[in-house]
């Protein structure tokens, strides 16, 4: 309460938010009144997560970091020619068949014949151009040599993996909401480079069309087929999701001591590691909300 | 015989004239009104095309147009170092004070801050804007900020909410923030002599056509009033990306006839399009401070806005009709002020204006703002080093850096050039009474 010279208590008036009518009386322009920032709103959109929930969440991304060290897998397999084409066209065979029949048991639409028969055309057109095309791969690197092919693979891979849409599936089954964005397209791109690289390296040409048509299928379809599951029965996810980890350790097991530890460690890391480390920071969290903020059209703008 | 003036000041900006916009009206008005309470006042700004180098204004405002060019949306390319010999020149030549820079925006005001602040001067800062703090660039422009109002000595918003928008993003003490509000020239924006008859109403919105100013909005609002309301008709003054979505929402509407597009309106025009109205349409998604609806105000038109930022402390509740920024509650804001239109006397809201706003107030509260600057301690190289490192973990030394290098760029400078041999410019005594004005036609290269 400010009290003139002459003691007389005239109170001052009260301090209004207004900025017109000129310097308030009894008020510097500094002054700063207790409803300062009042009406600002802290971490109003901040989803709380809990461990256990990241942690069975983070199972999704160690899944595909199986799926991609399986298909690497059978490459070395391919290349140093302890996997013959018989067998791969066969494993290739089998995919198809096990990724259509889990489609089917896990797809809650009609499955309506002539649905099917148009992915069984698709597919079948899909097969025939790769098994034409294939002389073009197997000759594509001739000229360049082998430790770039690898080196530029390993990149494309590991592109691959960063920009990966891991909650989705690029693939979407017809009728599906979600278009697919611009890192989820490069990552698909960058997987199907590098499988023409490796591809390129082999001696035959029934050869390649068995390596491409593998590759094809698992980057392509396995993203579709494990969201299937996982919308299907999350149970059902944990329970393929571990027994493809299983067979992955085993299988680098049989290979190589030091990337069978790095992988086992890659995949601690990023199931319990990653998510103690994202709810520890959570609490450094600090959004801000108030009158200042633009303002959001709650309607679409349809050009 | 004038007396010497009492303060110096230097205000920095890239926003000026040639330019039109806020932060050149502002810098021009109160460089004006400080002018005529006997101060000294130098504005700093970059070159505009061929504009380059000194010109003076009316009342004998002398403008330095600094050869560095624009490089996006009207900001000097920031070469941090780069302008520490001419602003070193300026200060030295004008025998400056205070300087005070205007807009987080401009790269120019945070340099010259930053090198003023170096070489021991006072400073003051002006914020005209509202930022957010989640997307990339608000979170880089707010560390620069932070920055450059780590050491600063007062700094200035134009409304409540940008007092607080800035003291959050910032840092600053909220003692520090002074606001005082923009103002209209009242002069020029009078009603008309004849109001227009109420029998068609119009509705005038002046303003530019992008996102950000709610031109969106404008497309929903405009054809659900003209459908309740078939004696209302709009005039649109502005261009911008959104002006084909106006034509075709005019177009599919079929309202031709009482939808009128006026395109870019120049500023000497917009008191001849305004009093052709009755009611000013406001839209805009963000606004710290709206000079628009003031100049509206001024002219006698009632105003309906939305109620975003700083507007719903601009003008009395009886002179303005808010709305949420959704096109359904501007529709009932628009039918609100259509009903009490006749309540609504021009010249009793253009008198009533007058003294609610005017730049001699602005020119005098500012004025207390530099003499407590000045009154503000001279600080040590050390101490004000101190001050950044509060900054953050990383930024904090980057920041110390970046002012230590600054400090000995500027004792080189003094090597090189000492500050004796630096001419000081004369100071030009205009007779204000007589309102004698000086001409474009003094120009020099500036070396």
């Amino acid at each position: 309460m400010e009290k003139n010279l002459a003691g007389d208590s005239i109170p001052r008036p009260k301090w209004r938010k207004v900025a017109y009518g000129g310097m308030q009386i009894g008020y510097d322009d500094n002054y700063t009144d207790e409803s300062f920032l009042e009406e600002m709103v802290m971490n109003a959109n901040v989803v709380r997560r809990d461990l256990l929930k990241v942690m069975k969440d983070s199972v999704s991304i160690s899944q595909y970091l199986c799926i991609v060290a399986l298909v690497v897998l059978v490459w070395v397999h391919t290349l140093e020619s302890s996997l013959d084409e018989n067998s791969l066209l066969l494993l290739d065979l089998s995919l198809l068949a096990s990724g259509f029949l889990i489609l089917l048991l896990t797809e809650e639409k009609m499955l309506s014949l002539s649905l099917l028969l148009r992915y069984l055309v698709n597919i079948s057109f899909f097969t025939t151009g790769l098994y034409i095309l294939a002389p073009i791969y197997q000759t594509l690197t001739r000229s360049i040599s082998s430790d770039s092919i690898w080196a530029v693979t390993v990149s494309l891979l590991l592109l691959h993996l960063f920009l990966h849409d891991y909650s989705g599936s690029t693939i979407r089954a017809p009728g599906a909401l979600k278009t697919p964005n611009l890192t989820s397209c490069i990552s698909v791109n960058a997987s199907i480079v590098a499988s023409v690289f490796v591809a390129s390296r082999l001696p035959s040409r029934l050869h390649v069309f068995a390596v491409m048509l593998f590759s094809l299928q698992v980057f392509l379809f396995a993203p579709l087929v494990t969201y299937c599951i996982k919308k299907f029965n999350f149970g059902l996810h944990l329970l393929f999701s571990f027994g493809l980890m299983g067979l992955t350790l085993y299988s680098i097991y049989a290979l190589h001591r030091l990337f069978f530890l790095v992988f086992l460690l890659l995949v601690l890391l990023v199931n319990v590691v990653c998510p103690y480390w994202l709810i520890r920071m959570q609490e450094y969290k600090f959004e801000i909300n108030g009158p200042w903020d633009e303002a959001k059209l709650c309607f679409d703008i349809t050009d | 015989m004038a007396e010497p003036p009492k303060l110096r000041v230097l205000m920095v900006s890239d926003f000026f004239f040639p330019n039109f916009g806020g932060v050149e009206n502002h810098i021009y008005y109160l460089s004006q009104c400080l002018l005529k309470l006997g101060h000294k006042v130098v504005v700093m700004t970059h070159a505009y095309g061929n504009r380059s180098g000194v010109r003076y204004m009316t009342g004998g405002l002398k403008v330095y147009y600094v050869p560095w060019r624009p490089f996006v949306m009207q900001t000097t390319f920031p070469t941090v170092y780069g302008t520490l010999p001419i602003v070193r020149t300026i200060l030295r030549r004008e025998k400056i004070t205070v300087v005070h820079g205007h807009q987080a925006f401009s790269t120019l005001c945070h340099e010259a801050l930053m090198h003023a602040r170096t070489m021991g001067y006072k400073v003051v800062f002006t914020d005209h804007s509202l930022y957010g703090f989640a997307d990339v660039g608000s979170i880089h422009m707010n560390k620069v900020l932070q920055f450059s109002l780590a050491d600063i000595d007062q700094a200035i918003c134009v409304s409540h909410t940008s007092k607080e928008n800035t003291v959050l993003r910032s840092g600053l003490s909220p003692a520090k923030v002074f606001m005082i509000p923009n103002a209209v020239d009242t002069a020029m924006f009078k009603p008309a002599s004849v109001r227009p008859s109420t029998d068609i109403i119009t509705i005038v919105v002046i303003s530019r056509l992008v996102y950000r100013k709610g031109a969106d909005l404008l497309v929903e609002v405009i054809p659900e009033v003209c459908r309740l309301y078939p004696n209302v008709r709009f005039v649109v003054g502005g261009d911008g990306p959104k002006h084909v979505r106006l034509e075709e929402m005019r177009e599919k509407h079929s309202l031709q006839d009482r939808v009128e597009m006026l395109g870019a309106v120049p500023h000497s025009r917009v008191r001849s399009v305004l009093v052709t109205g009755h009611i000013f349409l406001n839209s805009s998604l963000t606004e710290a401070f709206c000079i628009a609806i003031l100049e509206a105000a001024s002219c006698g038109l009632l105003t309906v806005s939305t109620r975003v930022g700083g507007v719903p402390e601009v003008l009395p509740d009886d002179m303005v009709v808010l709305a949420e920024p959704d096109p359904d509650d501007m529709v009932r804001a628009i039918e609100k002020a259509i009903s009490i239109l006749p309540t609504i006397n021009p010249e009793e809201m253009h008198n009533r204006m007058k003294k609610l706003y005017s730049w001699q107030d602005v020119a005098k509260r500012t004025e207390i703002v530099y003499d407590r600057a000045l009154k503000c301690s001279n600080r040590s190289l050390l101490e004000r080093l101190m001050r950044f490192l509060s900054c953050g973990a990383w930024a904090g030394k980057l920041f110390c850096m970046v002012m230590i290098l600054d400090y000995l760029l500027w004792r080189l400078l003094q090597l090189l050039q000492p500050d004796e041999d630096i001419e000081e410019a004369p100071d030009i005594c205009l007779c204000h009474h007589r309102g004698v004005e000086v001409s474009e036609g003094l120009r020099k290269k500036i070396k």
